[in-house]
């Protein structure tokens, strides 16, 4: 499976991502004080802070994160393969379990319309979002071929699932999947467009945002542009890749510079977000957090799939919960 | 054509198969006969006999009187018990019951095992049999009966297989014996005794009948050279290719004329051992003037086949003993021209 | 000991297997203009209504997380026989199976164990397991084994049912179900074809069978519980490699002579043809399972049944040369057992199996064997269980038992499936199920083949061999035998 992700999955991001996570086994020795934090460095590419920047800066024009044209392009290549769960999409593929579970988790804690219950109280006994006589609406941001969005739309409680891509390529695909299944029609939408440009009529009881923030230019700009689309008692769920000597290792020296499995510079490493930096961004947002943010981290085992470990989103994936506060 | 045979060759033939004094008479016996108390070995902690006479070893025991009955029977080929006994303690475990199904596999061999038929001379009427023209199997069988002066009574009982139905085959191989000779042809000297045994161990496998091959070693050079070059080769080939003779029910065939029933076994006729035995003793006679004295104890003409007729001669035992040394001398003598040629 | 190889009715012929090109090329029609109805869209088909394809269904039906699917299980046999299934207690079927803990296990967790009748269940705690050439004996018995202490293990080695009589308790279990599986009996499959792209949905990775009654049903996910011979399998392009033994399984329910001394017993003798069991029912009954050639099998069943009865006497108390030379004999068998089995020696009950005194009538019957392996288990859309994915040689009791864990597995990787919102169709959702049970079942399936072919020998250095390591196990040497015995209640 390792072998076959090296191999197969050279021309993507997030495949190499999750080699990385493999490679990882140390925590880095580099001071965090060597790179600039995330926050800084969108300040510097906002010219103003990054809290501040959300109402429209001369780095983003339309005010949001913004949309890297290169990623685009580059997802665009990947289209093709996307569902093909043999393909280079696989440790994708093998993730989505792990999404939907932590999700699950986050909405298990309180939803909109109801105060905060102990983390898993409700969990696995299928009445995740049991308050919403409506059911769950759900926004996708990044939602590339849409293996999240059909997921995610499937389960029964959840009404409404938007997948948002800047690529129509890559939602070419996903319209084309979505069609395979009767049972999405109706439930889920795609909508191509960036969240800057999003103008949606309702705000969502959940906002995912997976392995997305590492591929936008300002991501607090970005992510306070997702907030705003949150209900309140609802949820922003995000995965990303720290920023890590071992990140570093595996997706910038051997994935770009050694082995060449992707064109160097794919990888912007200093964009990579570590958890404490998420975290610290988010306790700093007025009326998020306080009724629930967490995190959990976890590792691609070769032979035994994706593992939650705890203590590992110091060293490369992580998934990040916040709840809006009521 | 009178040749001259040794009769204690002959005896000593006879004697792989038969011991000296049978101990039991058998009159009545349609099973397996009772008993020997007369052996030497312990009989304490012994498991009870599976069939009447049984005597059952254990493994040291088994080996041991394995290993000294055959050093004893090749240092005296002459103890026929020592022979029967080396064949029962080294048929077990495997062979005598291999051989047991080989009969099993056979609608034949099946009956017998079935009816268990003893050949004594209550179940044979010898008389009967010396009526029967001479081409004929029962013909053929009791002539050599008569030659060696043995009746069919006069063969030890098994009693160390420690199966009854293996015990039977063991005693039914023995007393078929002789209707072996009468189908081979083979006569009952040494030479043609070894070169039977080697015959028997190709179409039934029991150890014993093999070991006796070991035996080439003490006969004359000039028989071990035919028999590595002539009676064995034929011995292995039509045992092995042969129908196992242990399926012949011989008691129903003892009217069938020889040649038939070497047919339908696949038995080639070996070379004719008296003849060629004959035939070498005639010219060395003539060598040397009829210089050895025989005394030609005659035998009814013994027939291996419409084809071979042919004279039985029996010697004495003074008589062969001298004939003997002064064989040695001769061919001493001839050694010692060759050397001088050279 | 599973002893029913699924056979659907359906013949090969009428199988117009499409490829997915000439589906896709199909495909530019719409399903308006097409003559025959739109399919009806399930979420599961099951192909076949044997017991591996009813286990499924009730599973399913069972489990929380799938009770809600919409279920079409279609049969080509008459299921309303099997439900109206009403035994006598003086008849047992001929085909039975051995139904290991483990499976037992998962029928009570699908409700279908209280509708199996206990008095004709037959369990057993021993095993008789020996040589046909050196009589090399292995004896699995748990009571033995632990010399009366209680180590809190169940110490059944197996229960035998009645195959008609767990399909019996299965239909009923399912009539019990919430959502009850829509159930298609005396209706054979005509076509399996894939479905077509309209403007709403794209049908084409959608297996569409089309049923002899005409009906159409759309499956987002089709299982082959159809056999050996799967339909389904082939459908799907799936390799299943194997090969046949030349063997024929021969069975047959007798009565026996009174064994109430005894504690019940199977046993098993190997013999250089294939093995001979014979296997406890309630009472004095019993089954016979006896594997061997073609021709012996045929000579068997042309027997009166005294001889027949003298011949399965003889093939646990005679030699092999015996029981082969008995083969040639068309009458005639009682009197040759008789005289054989009076100078053979073999031991006495319970090492042996008591006499059997009476065949049932019309429960004489044969089938092939064969070792058949799919090459894989899944397909987009597509799975299959138990035979249909792999054939067993019957000997160890493992076909139904491997078939049921099948299930087991599937149904897990369905309801995980469903839990994280996957399509239950896709390859992706169903891998676990195939990576979970491959590896062990083609351990078993060469286990049971190596098995085969080493009592294959009648003759030459693997049948002492064979022997030594029975006697080793024998001895429970290494804890060897409690591992066995152990895993084979696993499996």
């Amino acid at each position: 499976m390792s072998g076959r992700a090296l191999r197969v999955g050279a021309p993507l991001s997030h495949s190499y991502r999750h080699i990385a996570l493999r490679k990882l086994s140390r925590r880095s020795t580099i001071s965090n004080a060597v790179f600039q934090q995330w926050v800084s460095r969108d300040a510097r590419h906002n010219s103003t802070s990054a809290y501040q920047g959300m109402g429209g800066s001369p780095g983003s024009p339309n005010g949001g994160g913004g949309v890297d044209p290169v990623e685009v392009s580059h997802f665009n290549a990947l289209a093709s393969s996307w569902w093909d769960a043999q393909g280079p999409s696989r440790l994708l593929h093998l993730m989505n379990p792990m999404r939907i579970d932590f999700a699950k988790h986050c909405l298990s804690m309180g939803i909109p319309g109801e105060g905060t219950r102990a983390a898993g109280e409700g969990e696995g006994t299928g009445k995740e979002g049991k308050g919403l006589s409506r059911g769950l609406t759900v926004l996708d941001v990044g939602c590339g071929g849409g293996i999240f969005s059909e997921s995610i739309a499937r389960l029964p409680n959840t009404s409404k699932v938007i997948g948002l891509d800047p690529s129509e390529q890559v939602l070419g695909v996903a319209r084309a999947h979505a069609k395979k299944d009767p049972t999405l029609a109706g439930k889920l939408q795609y909508v191509n467009s960036s969240i800057d440009e999003y103008t949606p009529d309702q705000q969502f009881d959940l906002i995912t945002l997976f392995e997305v923030v590492e591929h936008v230019p300002y991501p607090a700009a970005f992510l306070q542009t997702c907030m705003r689309h949150v209900r309140p008692g609802g949820w922003i769920v995000l995965s990303t890749i720290a920023r890590t000597w071992s990140s570093w290792m595996t997706t910038k020296l051997i994935a770009e510079d050694l082995l060449r499995i992707v064109p160097q510079g794919t990888h912007d490493w200093q964009k990579y977000i570590n958890e404490p930096e998420m975290r610290s961004f988010f306790e700093k947002q007025p009326g998020w957090g306080s009724q629930g943010m967490l995190s959990m981290g976890c590792l691609y085992v070769p032979g035994l799939g994706w593992r939650a470990i705890k203590g590992s989103e110091d060293y490369g994936n992580y998934f990040f919960g916040v709840r809006r506060d009521l | 054509m009178a040749a001259p045979t040794s009769t204690s060759l002959a005896r000593a033939c006879t004697h792989c198969l038969r011991s000296r004094a049978p101990q039991l008479s058998r009159q009545s016996s349609q099973h397996l006969p009772s008993i020997s108390n007369n052996r030497t070995f312990s009989v304490l902690h012994r498991p009870p006999p599976n069939y009447p006479g049984h005597v059952p070893l254990k493994l040291p025991e088994r080996l041991f009187l394995a290993a000294g009955s055959a050093i004893m029977s090749f240092l005296d080929p002459r103890r026929g018990d020592l022979i029967a006994l080396l064949g029962e303690t080294t048929a077990q475990p495997y062979f005598i019951y291999r051989l047991r199904d080989t009969m099993l596999k056979h609608p034949t061999g099946r009956r017998i095992l079935r009816d268990r038929p003893r050949i004594t001379s209550q179940s044979l009427s010898l008389p009967y049999l010396r009526s029967l023209p001479s081409n004929t199997i029962g013909a053929t069988y009791v002539s050599w009966l008569d030659r060696e002066g043995v009746s069919p009574d006069t063969r030890s009982e098994v009693r160390y297989i420690d199966d009854a139905e293996c015990a039977y085959v063991m005693q039914r191989y023995r007393e078929c014996h002789d209707f072996y000779h009468a189908i081979t042809g083979l006569p009952i000297v040494r030479e043609g005794e070894i070169a039977l045994k080697v015959f028997e161990y190709a179409n039934t496998g029991l150890p014993m009948t093999g070991l006796s091959a070991f035996s080439t070693f003490t006969v004359k050079k000039e028989e071990r050279d035919r028999l590595l070059s002539v009676y064995f080769p034929w011995a292995i080939r039509n045992g092995w290719k042969a129908e196992s003779l242990l399926n012949v029910y011989w008691e129903e065939v003892l009217e069938t004329d020889v040649q038939e029933m070497r047919d339908r076994l696949g038995i080639e006729v070996p070379p004719d051992l008296r003849k060629t035995r004959a035939e070498i003793r005639r010219k060395k006679r003539e060598e040397r003037g009829g210089k050895v004295k025989t005394v030609t104890a005659s035998a009814p003409a013994a027939t291996a086949s419409d084809t071979t007729v042919e004279t039985a001669r029996v010697e004495t035992e003074a008589e062969r003993e001298e004939r003997e040394q002064l064989e040695i001398e001769r061919k001493a003598m001839e050694i010692l021209e060759q050397a001088d040629k050279m | 000991m599973q002893r029913s190889l699924l056979h659907l009715p359906i013949k090969r012929s009428a199988w117009a297997i499409r490829t997915s090109n000439v589906a896709r090329i199909a495909a530019v029609r719409s399903f308006a203009s097409e003559a025959s109805p739109n399919p009806e869209i399930y979420d599961i088909v099951v192909v076949g209504g044997g017991p591996v394809g009813l286990t499924l269904a009730a599973s399913l039906g069972a489990a929380r997380a799938t009770s809600h699917l919409k279920i079409a299980l279609i049969e080509g046999m008459n299921l309303a026989s099997i439900r109206d299934w009403n035994p006598t207690p003086d008849y047992f079927a001929n085909r039975i199976v051995s139904l290991i803990p483990s499976t037992v296990k998962l029928l009570k967790e699908t409700g279908v164990w209280k509708h199996i009748k206990q008095e004709r269940v037959q369990s057993y705690d021993g095993m008789q397991v020996w040589d046909g050439m050196t009589d090399a004996r292995v004896e699995f018995d748990w009571n033995k084994l632990l010399g009366g202490r209680e180590e809190g293990i169940d110490t059944t080695i197996a229960h035998m049912v009645e195959n008609i009589h767990l399909s019996h308790g299965l239909l009923q279990r399912l009539e019990e179900l919430a959502v009850k599986p829509t159930m298609i009996d005396k209706t054979k499959v005509e076509k399996i074809e894939y479905g077509q792209m309209t403007e709403d949905v794209d049908m084409r990775d959608w297996p569409i069978v089309t049923l002899s009654n005409g009906q159409k049903l759309g499956a987002r996910l089709l299982i082959g519980a159809d056999g050996g011979n799967s339909p389904v399998r082939t459908f799907a392009g799936i390799e299943s490699r194997g090969w046949d033994y030349d063997r024929h399984s021969m069975v047959a329910t007798f009565k026996i002579e009174d064994d109430s001394a005894f504690p019940k017993f199977a046993y098993q003798r190997f013999l250089p043809s294939g093995p001979v069991a014979i296997l406890p029912l309630p009472g004095n009954f019993a089954n016979l399972a006896w594997s061997t050639t073609p021709e012996k099998v045929a000579h068997l069943k042309s027997l009166a049944p005294e001889d027949f009865v003298a011949m399965v006497n003889a093939a646990f108390r005679l030699s092999y040369t015996d029981i082969d030379y008995l083969h040639n004999l068309k009458s005639g068998v009682v009197e040759e057992t008789k005289w054989r089995e009076s100078v053979t020696k073999y031991p006495d009950p319970p090492t042996i199996p008591v006499r059997i005194t009476e065949v049932l009538e019309g429960t004489r019957a044969s089938f092939p064997l064969k070792m058949k392996h799919a090459d894989r288990y899944i397909g987009e859309r597509i799975a299959l269980v138990g035979d249909a994915a792999h054939t067993i040689h019957p000997m160890a009791g493992q076909g139904l038992n491997a078939g049921v864990g099948d299930v087991y597995s599937l149904v897990k990787s369905i309801a995980d499936g469903i839990s994280h919102g996957q399509d239950i169709g896709s390859s992706f959702t169903l891998e676990p199920y195939q990576s979970e049970r491959y590896l062990p079942n083609n351990a078993l399936l060469g286990f049971v083949d190596k098995l085969h072919t080493l009592y294959g020998f009648e003759s030459g250095p693997l049948v002492p061999l064979r022997s030594m390591g029975v006697e080793i196990i024998n001895r429970d040497w290494f804890g060897l035998k409690r591992f066995l015995m152990s895993q084979a209640a696993k499996s």
